[in-house]
């Protein structure tokens, strides 16, 4: 794949090359498919929630105003999408991992007591309130520093910071309880 | 690192850091999408449109004149969702082509072409994913006209003028 930085395949792709929005597609997948599978507990929701963001992306390119900065920009834009689904799917009963095929690729990579593991993460996950788990994502998984999370998401870095506390201490409890089960 | 003493959320971190299964069809999947957007004009978003402004005013003073909005067709079940019909007066347009967060936006989806049901009307009926959704007429492939008749939304994002859908889910006690 192309090692341009992202300005370039940005002008590029403005300037109708548009096939070299794969690049960008190609460098951003795996880590924007990474928050959208934990945010939304679900690989179908973020799956479409995924394909969704690099339209909206690829359909407001010339309004991204910082190019050098595309992958945050599409982030941002993944995140709103999430906090949509997420929410238009509420009062829907979450599934986990529901996907055959993930959970055949996820035994066949992993122990059965792996697997367990890590299916007892995406349920203590599932447990947090959204902007709680949002924040903690952002932060831990994605390693975004607050000043960048406050941006992205619109929240006060204090806000976020209780979030992140809250949700650490949430988690803490869960996997405690789970534990001792 | 978050303190870890005594809890396993180092691990938990670690863990959520690796990779998750992606469709290998994803990335076919997004740039048919987008070469799909790509052959429609992108100006359609920006303010200075090269479409004539009598079409455009003609085109929303039918809309206003005599549009129905969307109707939720009776309780027919539909493996893929349940039947939508959208309903647009557009007496100039050529083509009519349904758009919205359903279809990935794409405009040249054929199951989602409005047929010409004579004295301008427009219609197109088919199964939608219950769900509250966005959407948009585009007509003629270059000027976007949102439903009158439908709540209209503001996209988050960028501000283009879309409607509200809410699709009921009849599986759903």
């Amino acid at each position: 794949m192309d090692g341009s930085a992202d300005a370039l395949i940005v002008e590029r792709v403005l300037n109708g090359d548009v096939e070299a929005f794969a690049i960008l597609v190609d460098r951003y997948r795996d880590r924007c498919a990474r928050y959208a599978m934990h945010m939304l507990g679900n690989r179908e929701d973020a799956d479409e929630v995924l394909q969704d963001a690099f339209v909206r992306a690829y359909r407001s390119l010339s309004r991204c105003e910082d190019p050098e900065r595309f992958g945050a920009w599409l982030f941002r834009i993944l995140v709103n999408r999430c906090r949509t689904a997420g929410a238009r799917r509420a009062r829907r009963a979450r599934t986990f991992l529901a996907d055959d095929t993930a959970l055949l690729t996820a035994s066949e990579e992993h122990p059965a007591e792996q697997w367990a593991w890590r299916e007892e993460i995406e349920r203590a996950l599932a447990e947090l309130r959204p902007e709680q788990r949002e924040a903690f994502l952002l932060k831990y998984v994605e390693g975004i520093g607050y000043d960048e999370m406050a941006e992205l998401t619109g929240v006060g870095v204090s806000a976020l910071k209780m979030r992140v506390m809250r949700a650490c201490d949430r988690l803490r409890v869960l996997l405690k309880e789970v534990r001792s089960a | 690192m978050p303190d870890v003493n005594g809890s396993r959320l180092d691990e938990v971190i670690a863990g959520l850091r690796r990779p998750v299964p992606v469709d290998p069809s994803f990335d076919s999947r997004v740039m048919r999408a987008i070469r799909a957007v790509a052959r429609q004009p992108m100006r359609i978003i920006r303010p200075l449109m090269p479409i004539p402004r009598w079409r455009l005013y003609s085109a929303f003073a039918a809309v206003a004149a005599g549009m129905l909005a969307v109707a939720v067709l009776p309780a027919m079940r539909h493996p893929k969702g349940q039947p939508v019909q959208f309903v647009l007066v557009a007496p100039d347009a050529k083509t009519v082509q349904v758009v919205g967060d359903f279809n990935g936006w794409d405009a040249n989806h054929a199951q989602y072409a409005a047929a010409n049901r004579g004295g301008g009307v427009w219609s197109l009926t088919t199964p939608i994913p219950p769900g509250h959704h966005r959407y948009a007429f585009l007509v003629d492939d270059s000027l976007w006209v949102p439903d009158p008749a439908a709540p209209r939304v503001a996209d988050e994002d960028f501000g283009l003028p879309n409607s509200a859908l809410v699709v009921e889910d009849n599986d759903t006690p």
